[in-house]
């Protein structure tokens, strides 16, 4: 009996989770299938359904596979690998604040596509599809640097070190990135602003396909790793009193959050508030656990970003807002109300 | 007992070295004016510069470049230096947090969104009319950040001062950007953020100058109270010390200062940051000197640094923003480093 | 010849060094109390022999191999730490935190087996919590919260038990529970356990083994009645004191009536020249 009552708790949470689970992802369900009603070309729930199954107009169907669909998918994906990427961030830097600009992601995102714009001709083709790997380059460059910074022979990477040097390059980066945007024609601006704002567009599905296999890949991978968030969470002793090699495991949860946030900025723009509000609404619904953190955080920030998408597409038709600021203007006055509930 | 406090001794604070610092940073900082009214893209003799200021004669091109141009630039630069440094300061003194700086307290979102609106729906607003939009945007950013740091529950604590702050520029800075894209406003504010004093008029000058002397003057007076307050909130109380009112005079010069020199010159970050950091390095723990040391030294950066900016690649200007972004990152990352060793 | 012991250690926060040529044994089976003035290195000494921190120079072994070079999840199964001031995330219950003392005898996704939950319930039990399992630690108080987090500890199931101050911040009752629960730990299972602690009575009272540090080199060590000597706390913490036998137990008990001024000065003249 005594054994069983060891298990209540434990079993209470799962139930909790899976609860929490079901509801997001139906939320994500509902949210699909209005976000397929939304946009410029107005397609009625019947004609929505009608070209699912095949029997749509020819126009209807460019529409809704080639335009809506992916768009759709992507931000979903893009949501949940920001959301799982600050998750990470937040249980390895043991700080609240932090998310996926905290290693420079967007700011070297953002440079490396201010760069590439700056030198590039504006022309239809190939340039817009190497923007992506441009900004991954660019945030995985800029992680590196930040990581090697915080690094100390003997010591290792500490959290607070680590923070402190993300917000220097960070700062760094933003100046010369506006010293470079004076410089640029006004139509690149506009691109590069819509771009800085985080918005999803363009999307088709090589982006999707470009996204999901990280996803794919550092999703399990991090769901393997939970037990030793858990355990970082407590602090450097007694993560190693615990038997934990803190420094490799951080590395490779960085390395995780790095690809994660690196690849979903790359087709989804400066997109910054996930990454933050993501894990803690998750955190408020199923406790601290990273098993059922990480997941619940990737459907979080999945939801939050579908019903930012829709609302950005709808709200000033026929023209858009970037997705991003949707984000935050949802995401601020509900992290402000955490904060003086709390 | 005493022997915990010995180690302390590089804490102190040194009056002798602080005033020597205010003395010579003073004459630098009047040989740095001087030096910034004759370099430009027209260089004038520093003979011409003395005569301009003191014997004008209307009806030469070069007295009136220094008269027009120059002058105000120069003093626009000093009063924004200190300004920022010493609103600086006392945010740093206030959340005892060393990586406060204005911006922190939601000025410099607040005046971006103002603008943003400004140059979105009255376009060709007169200059005069914009500085008060944006002052009073930056009133808007400070008081929201204060007062839902204040509504917690709990009270304001410095962690949730920074928590708010974060939350509430990352609102207006959103809005500022979906206003801005709308409108397409965007290449126009990015000027205005990049800082600079390359515009100014004595207009600019008219305006601003009430507004820094009267919040420095505010500033000193209350340096005894963030003294106290930097030691603690609980200590502050325990000492007699009415912790609510000063810091709410904290915001409020705070505001005065960063506000007047974010509307007159947009976002400098990074003297706010940093210079409090050189002053506390150089003069020890005692806001009495760190204040008026953080404002001469504020005043020199940010002289130095606009000749700077006109030097690097004349006949353009560098920003001098993003120019003192780039001095101040090296030193913070220097800084960054060191905090663990501390820690450690 | 004990399990665990450190050869030749020089240990450094950078390029600060805190301990020199330090050699020690610890006993294997008994209770050891590291003592010394605030600033003596003893935290860093026991930090080190944990292998949370590595040594610049030298090496801790267990069980003949140096402790570094083995797999910290091995070490982890024979040595568990508890160090100061420790934290949970928000939200954690305490029979969570106590599972968390599983981690280092699980694999992959970590759920608990029957085995894990026994041994949870059993460190639940003895430390005396049962009625605080399903509250979140942060609700708990300071001796309540001290007694999950060593009850997380036992859950890992070590021969060595660490612990960093485990009684301040802690009142005189509670104190006491801690400190009796460690003595039965070490009576009952012959765990192995090394502790910082400030008050010396009660090192001398629990501890069968003492070691005194000053400057991170040890001064003295061996049994209470070898360390606790009028000299050796005026050579270590700079107080003038009478030893005098407990009446109750016999061991000594330390009795301070003054600093003993030459050593203050002699401290001072070090902290200056650091």
């Amino acid at each position: 009996m005594k054994s069983m009552q060891a298990g209540t708790m434990e079993h209470r949470r799962k139930i909790r989770a899976a609860q929490v689970m079901a509801v997001l992802g139906a939320l994500i369900l509902a949210a699909f299938l209005i976000s397929m009603n939304t946009g410029f070309i107005k397609l009625s729930p019947w004609d929505v359904m009608k070209t699912l199954v095949g029997a749509g107009t020819e126009k209807q169907e460019l529409v809704l596979f080639d335009f809506r669909l992916p768009r759709i998918v992507l931000s979903v994906l893009v949501g949940a690998g920001l959301a799982v990427s600050g998750a990470i961030l937040q249980g390895v830097s043991r700080n609240a604040l932090a998310d996926p600009g905290l290693l420079g992601i967007s700011a070297g995102a953002g440079l490396a596509v201010i760069l590439f714009i700056s030198f590039y001709p504006m022309t239809e083709g190939a340039p817009v599809y190497l923007l992506p790997l441009c900004a991954f380059a660019g945030a995985s460059l800029t992680a590196a640097v930040i990581y090697s910074l915080a690094f100390r022979k003997g010591q290792g990477v500490a959290p607070t070190r680590l923070i402190l040097v993300g917000i220097a390059v960070s700062a760094g980066i933003s100046a010369a990135m506006i010293v470079l945007t004076i410089k640029l024609n006004p139509e690149k601006f506009q691109f590069v602003s819509v771009w800085l704002a985080g918005s999803i567009w363009g999307a088709n599905w090589h982006f999707v396909m470009a996204l999901l296999p990280w996803l794919m890949i550092l999703l399990p991978y991090v769901m393997v790793k939970a037990r030793v968030l858990d355990i970082l969470r407590l602090g450097e002793p007694l993560a190693i009193g615990l038997g934990t090699s803190t420094e490799r495991e951080r590395i490779r949860l960085l390395a995780a959050a790095v690809g994660l946030a690196g690849a979903s900025v790359a087709v989804g723009g400066g997109i910054g508030f996930v990454g933050l509000i993501g894990p803690h609404l998750a955190r408020r619904l199923v406790g601290p656990h990273h098993q059922y953190l990480i997941p619940a955080s990737a459907l979080a920030g999945g939801l939050l970003l579908i019903v930012a998408d829709t609302l950005a597409r709808w709200i000033l038709q026929p023209s858009e807002i970037p997705v991003g600021i949707v984000v935050a203007i949802i995401g601020a006055p509900y992290f402000i109300y955490l904060l003086m509930k709390t | 007992m005493s022997a915990a406090s010995k180690p302390k001794t590089h804490m102190q604070t040194r009056p002798v070295l602080a005033l020597f610092i205010l003395l010579g940073g003073l004459i630098l900082l009047a040989l740095g004016l001087t030096l910034s009214i004759s370099v430009g893209a027209a260089d004038i003799h520093l003979l011409t510069v003395w005569e301009a200021v003191f014997h004008f004669q209307p009806d030469l091109t070069q007295h009136q470049i220094i008269q027009e141009l120059r002058l105000p630039r120069a003093l626009c630069g000093a009063m924004v230096g200190a300004g920022f440094a010493v609103a600086g300061a006392i945010m740093q003194g206030m959340t005892r947090n060393p990586l406060a700086d204005p911006g922190l307290l939601g000025v410099n979102a607040g005046s971006g969104f103002a603008l943003a609106l400004c140059f979105a729906l009255w376009p060709g607003l007169p200059f005069p009319y914009v500085i008060l939009f944006s002052f009073l945007g930056a009133g808007l950013g400070a008081g929201l950040v204060y007062g839902i740091g204040s509504l917690a529950k709990g009270g304001l604590t410095p962690v949730r001062l920074a928590l708010a702050g974060a939350a509430v520029s990352a609102l207006l800075v959103a809005l500022s950007e979906g206003v801005a894209i709308y409108y397409q406003v965007g290449q126009e504010l990015a000027f205005w953020y990049a800082g600079g004093v390359a515009g100014t008029t004595w207009l600019h000058i008219r305006i601003m100058f009430p507004w820094i002397v009267a919040g420095l003057i505010a500033a000193l007076m209350l340096s005894r109270s963030i003294t106290v307050l930097s030691l603690g909130e609980e200590m502050a109380a325990g000492l007699g010390q009415r912790t609510g009112r000063v810091k709410l005079a904290g915001a409020v010069i705070v505001l005065i200062l960063a506000g007047a020199a974010v509307s007159t010159v947009g976002m400098i970050g990074f003297i706010g940051l940093v210079i409090p950091h050189v002053a506390r390095f150089l003069v020890g723990v005692d806001y009495r000197w760190i204040i008026p040391c953080s404002a001469v030294l504020g005043s020199l950066l940010m002289v130095f640094a606009d000749i700077g900016a006109r030097m690097i690649n004349p006949p353009y200007e560098t920003p001098v923003g993003a120019l003192i972004s780039l001095i101040g990152v090296p030193f913070f990352l220097y800084l960054a480093r060191r905090e663990r060793r501390e820690l450690g | 010849m004990g399990r665990l012991y450190a050869k030749q250690v020089d240990i450094a926060y950078g390029d600060r060094i805190i301990v020199e040529q330090l050699s020690l044994t610890i006993p294997t089976g008994k209770i050891t109390a590291l003592v010394g003035a605030n600033g003596s290195g003893k935290s860093t000494i026991l930090k080190t022999l944990a292998r949370i921190m590595k040594p610049k120079d030298g090496a801790v072994f267990l069980d003949g191999k140096a402790i570094h070079s083995q797999s910290t999840k091995e070490v982890a199964k024979q040595l568990a730490i508890l160090p100061q001031n420790p934290t949970a995330p928000d939200g954690l219950t305490v029979s969570e935190l106590v599972g968390y003392g599983r981690f280092p005898h699980q694999r992959g996704f970590g759920s608990l087996t029957q085995e894990d939950k026994r041994i949870i319930q059993w460190a639940i039990e003895v430390t005396g919590i049962v009625e605080f399992r399903d509250r979140p630690v942060e609700q708990l108080s300071g001796g309540q919260r001290q007694r999950a987090w060593i009850a997380m500890a036992l859950a890992q199931q070590t021969d060595f038990l660490f612990l960093d101050e485990p009684t301040t911040f802690l009142d005189m009752a509670h104190q006491l529970e801690v400190l009796e629960l460690l003595h039965k730990l070490n009576q009952e299972e012959q765990r192995t356990i090394v502790m910082v602690v400030h008050d010396l009575n009660h090192a001398a009272r629990y501890a069968q083994h003492m070691i005194a540090i000053k400057k991170g080199k040890v001064v003295c060590e061996g049994a209470p009645d070898q360390v606790m000597t009028h000299d050796v706390l005026r050579e270590v913490f700079g107080i003038e004191a009478d030893i005098v036998a407990d009446p109750r137990t016999g061991v000594p008990l330390c009795l301070p009536y003054g600093l003993a001024h030459a050593s203050v000065e002699r401290a001072h003249s070090h902290e200056k020249g650091a």
